[in-house]
């Protein structure tokens, strides 16, 4: 389980980017975090995996084999530890260019293994077995021999989901996956993050209500770094506005709306 | 556009600078004592000495083989170990990852090899370790240090972090970062650099070789101090070949990795 309690955050310059942002995400929930552009979505996923040090609060994460921690109070080797449990997809994907597809995937479980194994990628038959596994849960597994370089974004992204899978982790956090994919693409992505909810929580940031609506389990809205909506993920016309402001309202007095959930 | 943009004073940007660089010219070539006058008769002298070379001593080809591979032996462990080493330094001097006072030691260990050249460096580990190769291979290597390390360490800066940030978030330490999202992104250059730098020692072994670093260079020193001018030619042929030869084998090796998309 995730439980994040009261994440504050200034900026140099005196902006509350965070302001008391709490919520928590059992086994079972994906979660999916909306809001208008520097409404402090990112900074809150950036927080929960330990890459961004909030000024207050905390970031507690359980698993099934009881271990706990506190992510906001850990630092450097303890945090790699707990990163090893954390699985992120990223929006540009961020995979290693020449490594292959099968190298890819297995990069999700470098912190596990030691690092001299790690440098020739030493893994075992049976972690690579678990790789190739992960790489057919994500329909990848004809291409694992190629280089990551050549495939398309959709592909990129369903071997970003191995890897994830492959690092069997305790919390999957999706930053924007869909964001740089068409609508074909970014629904075959939302199918494979969906399941793996089953097992663990996952929380993504996402752009597209219409999505989070059909996939995702409940929806938390951000506005100005603070929570301003936790709760049933099909929005109303009147929340989304309330949500992204004026201006989609006015787009919507001359275009036919599109982001509603009827 | 007004009638002031077509005044004369437009051209004063050009006009000005270009007469401060000519009477900087001037004021340097006075202090040197160099003119076009020195220049011309160099050159004929320059020509006669040339034709008093001719013809090459030819028998004295075989025994220029040996110093010829030894020089291309000293650039090549040179640039070999400058590389790695450098690799080493330009991960230290990389602000993206390491901490500031690292990074500054690094750097100004860097900027102090620069500021050495290698003929320096060479001087002074003659006085250590003798005349010879090791001091030969010693001194290209660090002056490969300071050149790529430098230019590494920049590239580093520049490379795209969300790799690295990935690899952080899968709980990687260091090393595997290093090693999975830094080297990958830097090897291009890498290749690049070094097949550069190779070419660069290869001059350097020559120049090296003739302050007592060994190889052609020191064969070609012999030749001219002895006044065996024929013999002098042939060690200059040698050179030349030798240099040509290097340029076009980096040329061959970095077309060859372009095609096979290493360089891209």
């Amino acid at each position: 389980m995730l439980e994040v309690s009261n994440l504050t955050k200034v900026l140099p310059n005196g902006r509350k980017v965070l302001d008391g942002i709490s919520f928590k995400v059992k086994k079972g929930e994906f979660v999916g975090i909306l809001g208008p552009s520097g409404a402090g979505k990112s900074l809150t996923m950036r927080c929960l995996n330990g890459l961004l040090k909030p000024d207050s609060g905390s970031v507690v994460l359980t698993d099934d084999q009881g271990f706990s921690s506190d992510i906001c109070q850990i630092k450097k080797r303890e945090l790699r530890k707990v990163r090893q449990k954390i699985g992120v997809i990223f929006q540009g994907y961020h995979l290693v260019k020449r490594a292959s597809v099968l190298e890819n995937v297995m990069i999700g479980r470098l912190g596990q293994i030691s690092t001299f194994r790690s440098l020739f990628y030493g893994f075992t038959d049976k972690e690579a077995e678990e790789a190739v596994k992960a790489l057919e849960q994500v329909k990848m597994d004809h291409l694992s021999g190629t280089t990551t370089s050549g495939l398309s974004g959709g592909e990129m992204q369903r071997v970003a989901i191995a890897r994830a899978i492959f690092q069997s982790p305790a919390l999957l956090l999706a930053d924007e996956p869909i964001s740089n994919l068409d609508p074909s693409n970014a629904k075959v992505i939302m199918k494979l993050i969906r399941p793996l909810s089953e097992n663990i929580p996952v929380v993504g940031v996402f752009h597209q209500p219409e999505m989070t609506a059909k996939y995702c389990t409940r929806v938390i809205a951000i506005k100005d770094g603070k929570i301003i909506y936790d709760g049933d993920p099909k929005l109303t016309n009147d929340q989304l506005v309330e949500i992204y402001g004026e201006e989609l309202h006015q787009l919507e007095q001359h275009e036919q709306p599109v982001l509603a959930i009827q | 556009m007004t009638i002031n943009d077509f005044s004369p004073k437009r051209y004063y940007k050009l006009v000005l600078p270009t007469v401060g660089l000519l009477a900087l010219i001037k004021l340097t070539a006075w202090v040197c004592g160099a003119g076009f006058d020195k220049l011309g008769k160099g050159l004929l002298q320059g020509i006669s000495f040339v034709k008093i070379m001719f013809p090459p001593d030819w028998s004295a080809f075989p025994e220029m083989l040996e110093p010829a591979l030894q020089s291309i032996a000293i650039a090549f462990i040179a640039t070999v170990l400058g590389t790695l080493l450098a690799v080493v330094f330009a991960i230290a001097a990389a602000s993206n990852l390491t901490n500031p006072i690292i990074r500054n030691i690094t750097r100004f260990l860097i900027g102090l090899e620069r500021s050495l050249p290698e003929i320096i460096i060479l001087l002074i580990l003659i006085a250590g370790y003798g005349l010879g190769v090791f001091s030969g291979i010693v001194a290209l290597s660090l002056g490969c240090v300071g050149m790529l390390g430098k230019l590494l360490g920049d590239i580093i800066e520049e490379i795209d972090h969300t790799m690295i940030e990935s690899l952080e978030a899968v709980g990687a330490n260091k090393l595997q970062v290093i090693w999975f999202g830094v080297i990958p992104q830097i090897v291009p250059n890498l290749v690049s650099l070094a097949l550069f730098r190779f070419e660069i020692n290869i001059r350097l072994s020559i120049i090296l070789g003739a302050v007592g670093a060994g190889g052609i260079g020191y064969e070609l020193d012999t030749s001219f101090g002895l006044l065996q001018f024929h013999r002098g030619l042939t060690a200059v042929l040698v050179i030349l070949v030798m240099v040509v030869g290097a340029e076009q084998l980096s040329h061959f090796i970095r077309n060859k990795i372009k095609l096979k998309g290493a360089l891209k």
